[in-house]
């Protein structure tokens, strides 16, 4: 997969339990949020997301630090911004329901979801 | 880091605190757990439509999840498994996140260990592989009807 001929350096070591070393613990790669986001909001924004939360530990794995601190701050970002575009779709959706179900003259429909 | 080391009892305090964050998210579940519990998400008219079936008429991976939740609520498994088996297994998911979450704040401890690249690209393939194998008719064990 990541083998191109090169070996990778190696992975920082890992922290001792209550260590204190500056790079002891990777960025946080908001997977839960992405993947929330992703099945409840937005899902194109939400792939993203998912593929930048995977990446920031893919970069850490190989050492690359600041490769994964990049990867985890676009995660958060996406993440976000899945959640707005989502919700203010899902607004919009549910009004144009609302109202398409107005204009038949329907009380209700079938309720999924 | 630190010049100088925080004395045991405010770093209790502050812990105290920081655990004010996951206590208010594991209420605020609560919350909505009871009320899915008491408003039954079967009963057209109670929750809106899925944005995304309405629009397209096919389910999204997330289609029947607050039915899931309200069958899992009255300790039916079956019933919440049939009706979306991903929320099933990603409210199993979300359970054991939170409660690593609460031990980390409570502990102060940093993460040490990362999950393994394939298992993250894992779990987006299972996602979209479900979406699409739930409209796929006669796969309704995965669909949420």
């Amino acid at each position: 997969m990541s083998d191109y001929g090169s070996t990778p350096p190696p992975p920082p070591p890992p922290p001792p339990y209550g260590g204190y070393g500056m790079q002891a613990a990777p960025p946080p790669n908001y997977l839960v949020w992405a993947i929330l986001s992703t099945i409840f909001c937005f899902l194109p924004l939400g792939i993203v997301s998912i593929v930048f939360s995977a990446q920031v530990n893919s970069k850490w794995a190989i050492g690359d630090v600041a490769g994964a601190q990049r990867a985890s701050e676009l995660a958060k970002k996406l993440t976000i911004w899945t959640v707005v575009v989502g919700v203010i779709g899902g607004v919009l959706a549910v009004a144009a329901i609302i109202a398409f179900g107005a204009l038949l003259g329907t009380t209700g429909s079938v309720n999924v979801n | 880091m630190a010049v100088t080391a925080p004395s045991g009892l405010t770093r209790l305090a502050r812990g105290r605190r920081a655990l004010l964050l996951p206590l208010g998210v594991a209420a605020a579940a609560g919350v909505g757990v009871a009320y899915l519990s008491n408003v039954d998400p079967g009963v057209a008219g109670h929750y809106p439509t899925c944005p995304f079936l309405a629009v397209t008429g096919w389910y999204c991976p997330g289609c029947g999840t607050l039915r899931a939740v309200h069958a899992l609520a009255h300790g039916d498994l079956m019933t919440a498994w049939a009706r979306n088996p991903l929320a099933v297994v990603g409210l199993a998911y979300l359970l054991v996140t939170w409660a690593l979450w609460f031990e980390r704040t409570a502990t102060g401890r940093r993460p040490s260990w990362l999950a393994p690249p394939w298992v993250l690209y894992g779990v987006l393939g299972a996602i979209l592989t479900f979406w699409v194998l739930r409209n796929v008719p006669g796969w309704t064990f995965l669909s949420p009807v």
